[in-house]
C-alpha cells in the first residue's frame, strides 16, 4: 500500500475574507450619516370649513414679535413667565385655548420655542395638557376678522 | 552536555475570528443605516421635547433661503416653486395613505410666513400628523 504523505490539507482560504469584510465596513462607515430623526409632534386639527368660533376674550393670546419678544394678552412677558401666568386661568378652565400667533416676519425658531414651552405645561404643575392652537394666516383672515 | 531538542514555533497572529468581528460590524451598519430622503442643510430649532419620527415619513424642508423641497418618504426630495405644490403633493400622498406622517424640516431663521404657508398647505391636504424636526435643547442653550 502506498501512502500519500504530500497530500495538502483540505481548507478554504479565508485570509482575504477579513479584507473584504473591512472594505464593506469602511463603505458603511463613510456612507452612514447620523441624522436628526426626532422632533416635536404638531397634530393638526381637522380642516373644517365651519370651525368652532373662539372668542379672543375667552382665550389667551401669545403674540411673538420678530425680535422674539412675547406679548401675552397685551403684556410683554418672558418665556418662563408664561406657565405661571396661565396656571390660575387653566385651573378655572382647563380647556381654555392658548393661541400662538407669531408675526409673519418672526423667525420660526421663536415659535417652536414657545410651542415647546407650552407642551411642557404638565411638567410645570398643570393638571392637563394645554389646548394649544396655532392658526395659520389664512385661518386668521377667514375666521377672525 | 545534553542538548534539548528545540521545537520551532512559527510566529503567527490568530486571525480566524477577525472575519467574525468584521461581519458583526457589517450587520450593525446594515441595520442602522437609514437613507436620507432629504439632504437640505439647515440649522434646526432646539426643543426640550423630542419624539421619535416614524420611518418613511414624508418630508417638507425649507432651507435658509426659503426654498421648499418635498419628498414622499421614498424618493429624494425635489424643489418646488410654491406652497401650492406642497398641497398637491401632500394631497396625493394622503390619498394613498391617510395615516402618513409629515415632517417639517425648516431652518430656525426662516420667517414664520414661509412655514405658515407650508403648514396651511398640509392642513388643507388633510394631513393629521406633523412633526417639527428639531435638535435637542440642552441647559447650555439657555
Amino acid at each position: 500500500m502506498r501512502l500519500d504523505r504530500d497530500r495538502p490539507d483540505d481548507e478554504i482560504p479565508t485570509s482575504s475574507m477579513a479584507d473584504i469584510a473591512f472594505l464593506l465596513i469602511v463603505f458603511f462607515m463613510i456612507t452612514t450619516t447620523f441624522t436628526a430623526t426626532r422632533g416635536l409632534d404638531f397634530a393638526l386639527p381637522e380642516d373644517d370649513d365651519d370651525p368652532p368660533v373662539v372668542e379672543k376674550e375667552e382665550s389667551v393670546l401669545i403674540e411673538i414679535l420678530p425680535t422674539g419678544e412675547l406679548i401675552v394678552d397685551q403684556d410683554p412677558m418672558q418665556l418662563h413667565e408664561i406657565i405661571p401666568y396661565l396656571q390660575p386661568k387653566l385651573e378655572r378652565n382647563p380647556k381654555k385655548p392658548v393661541i400662538i400667533r407669531p408675526d409673519t416676519a418672526t423667525p420660526y425658531k421663536y415659535m417652536v420655542q414657545v410651542y415647546d414651552e407650552l407642551r411642557q405645561g404638565e411638567d410645570h404643575g398643570l393638571a392637563e395638557p394645554i389646548n394649544i392652537s396655532v392658526p395659520t394666516q389664512r385661518e386668521i383672515q377667514s375666521f377672525w376678522y | 552536555m545534553k542538548l534539548k531538542a528545540t521545537i520551532e514555533h512559527k510566529p503567527n497572529i490568530p486571525t480566524a475570528s477577525m472575519a467574525d468581528i468584521a461581519f458583526l460590524l457589517i450587520i450593525f451598519f446594515m441595520l442602522t443605516i437609514t437613507f436620507e430622503v432629504d439632504k437640505t442643510q439647515v440649522v434646526l430649532p432646539k426643543t426640550t421635547l423630542r419624539y421619535e419620527i416614524p420611518k418613511q415619513s414624508a418630508y417638507v424642508s425649507i432651507d435658509p433661503n426659503g426654498r421648499i423641497r418635498v419628498s414622499d418618504g421614498n424618493e429624494q426630495s425635489a424643489l418646488v416653486s410654491a406652497a401650492d405644490e406642497v398641497l398637491s403633493m401632500a394631497a396625493g400622498v394622503i390619498a394613498m395613505d391617510p395615516q402618513k406622517v409629515f415632517v417639517v424640516k425648516s431652518d430656525g431663521e426662516v420667517s414664520w410666513d414661509k412655514v405658515d404657508e407650508v403648514i396651511d398647505a398640509l392642513k388643507r391636504a388633510k394631513v393629521r400628523d406633523v412633526y417639527l424636526l428639531s435638535d435637542q435643547r440642552t441647559v447650555t442653550d439657555g
